[in-house]
């Protein structure tokens, strides 16, 4: 064999071996039925309502710049309006790497949700999804909407520099990838996996988990 | 024609010499024709998806992980016709010189060092083309789209072979750098290849290793 050929082979080989090790090393843990009263709401995620004495958790995986996510927004807004004191609304970022502004988003969000301000910058960002999804500057725009939510501006800013936010939106993503998210948006009802067609199949959802626990 | 084609002691571009140039002058007909073909054929898909994407622009509301299945996202992006038309309407012009070339060597023809110097300079435009094409599929667009990747995996070897088809009738001062090349050449491409694949891979992590 020609030293042509056995050094493209040993090239070829030891690529495949750093890659087999690397997928064995990160592989995510195997996508199991979640263990019993798994629903995937963590107590530091952003809720879209305050309801201690709820019954049933509703966990969505979300990506700002999905315009599927941003449609369902509103929806999302009235039927927690309309079950808020019984379903615990839980949001966690997912944000996809398609998208390229869909992290700095996710960071705004979670910068405004510490000082307890998730819900209006998340409806700011999705209604205006079309203006920074193609922006180079979407973190420059996002601080201009925490500027007028009226946002600690130093508090925002610190946050968003810090790594430990960064940090929690990809425990978010990982955490969605464990749990067998493929997409955006993903829902989580009680810890089973929702896949509604029409927003009927989503209060009926809740409705079911509600009677169950009424019982 | 004895002994390997670096030692040859005949000066480049004689009616002596081999009528195809290179390390691989029996290969690179056909890796030009097929190549050239494969190339034509994945431009002329992409063409066709493209107009069939303006008769009915469909769209799905969802957002997947998976990047492949974003592939309808490249072709509506402003990267995906860069000088105002379709960008595949420029790889089914040179794509089909490509294969032609190919057909003309594998029929016996000999090329003068001209005719290698301009298709070694086609290629080069796609090659620098596709290579600004595969950094706005991965950090622009962050899609993968498979026909576009097929286009990407056949001018990367056709660029580097014609490449060498002409130093090897550039003359005498280059080859000694040829006669270096030539013993290896395959390793550069296998080495282009390992990188992009490894950016690729790199890129979107999250959905290789969820398919575990």
């Amino acid at each position: 064999m020609s030293r042509n050929v056995t050094i493209s082979l040993a090239v070829l080989g030891g690529f495949a071996l750093i890659l087999a090790g690397l997928l064995f090393a990160t592989r995510p843990d195997a996508a199991q039925p979640a263990a019993a009263g798994e629903t995937y709401a963590v107590p530091e995620a952003p809720r879209l309502n305050d309801a201690p004495d709820a019954q049933v958790t509703m966990v969505e995986f979300l990506d700002f710049q999905c315009p599927g996510c941003a449609q369902l927004q509103p929806v999302m807004s009235q039927i927690a309006d309309q079950y808020g004191d019984r379903v615990d609304f839980v949001i966690r970022y997912f944000p996809l790497p398609s998208h390229q502004n869909a992290e700095p988003a996710a960071v705004a969000a979670e910068a405004a949700h510490q000082q307890g301000q998730f819900v209006p910058m998340y409806e700011r960002i999705f209604q205006t999804q079309p203006q920074w999804a193609e922006q180079d500057d979407a973190a420059g725009v996002f601080r201009g909407y925490a500027e007028e939510l009226g946002l600690d501006m130093a508090a925002y800013d610190a946050a968003v520099a810090a790594p430990a936010t960064l940090e929690r939106v990809n425990a978010d993503e990982q955490a969605g990838v464990d749990a067998g998210v493929g997409g955006t948006p993903t829902f989580f009802v009680d810890g089973e996996q929702l896949r509604p067609e029409s927003v009927q199949d989503i209060t009926d959802a809740l409705d079911r988990a509600l009677g169950e626990q009424g019982r | 024609m004895t002994g390997p084609a670096t030692s040859r002691a005949v000066p480049a571009g004689t009616a002596d010499s081999p009528a195809v140039p290179g390390p691989v002058p029996r290969t690179l007909p056909w890796l030009l024709t097929l190549g050239g073909a494969i190339g034509l054929l994945a431009a002329f898909t992409l063409t066709v998806e493209r107009f069939e994407l303006l008769v009915d622009p469909s769209y799905t509301p969802s957002c997947s992980i998976n990047p492949v299945l974003s592939c309808g996202s490249v072709m509506t992006t402003e990267q995906a016709a860069l000088f105002g038309f379709p960008n595949p309407l420029l790889g089914i012009a040179g794509f089909a010189v490509v294969l032609t070339s190919g057909v003309v060597l594998l029929a016996g023809a000999r090329l003068p060092l001209w005719y290698w110097g301009g298709l070694l300079a086609g290629a080069g435009a796609g090659t620098v083309f596709v290579h600004w094409l595969i950094f706005q599929s991965l950090y622009r667009i962050g899609a993968l789209c498979p026909y576009c990747m097929v286009v990407w995996a056949v001018t990367i070897p056709i660029f580097a072979y014609v490449a060498l088809a002409v130093l090897d009738r550039a003359g005498a001062a280059v080859r000694p750098l040829y006669a270096g090349l030539a013993r290896y050449h395959a390793v550069p491409v296998v080495l282009w290849f390992v990188v992009i694949i490894g950016l690729a891979l790199q890129r979107f992590w999250t959905y290789w290793s969820s398919l575990l």
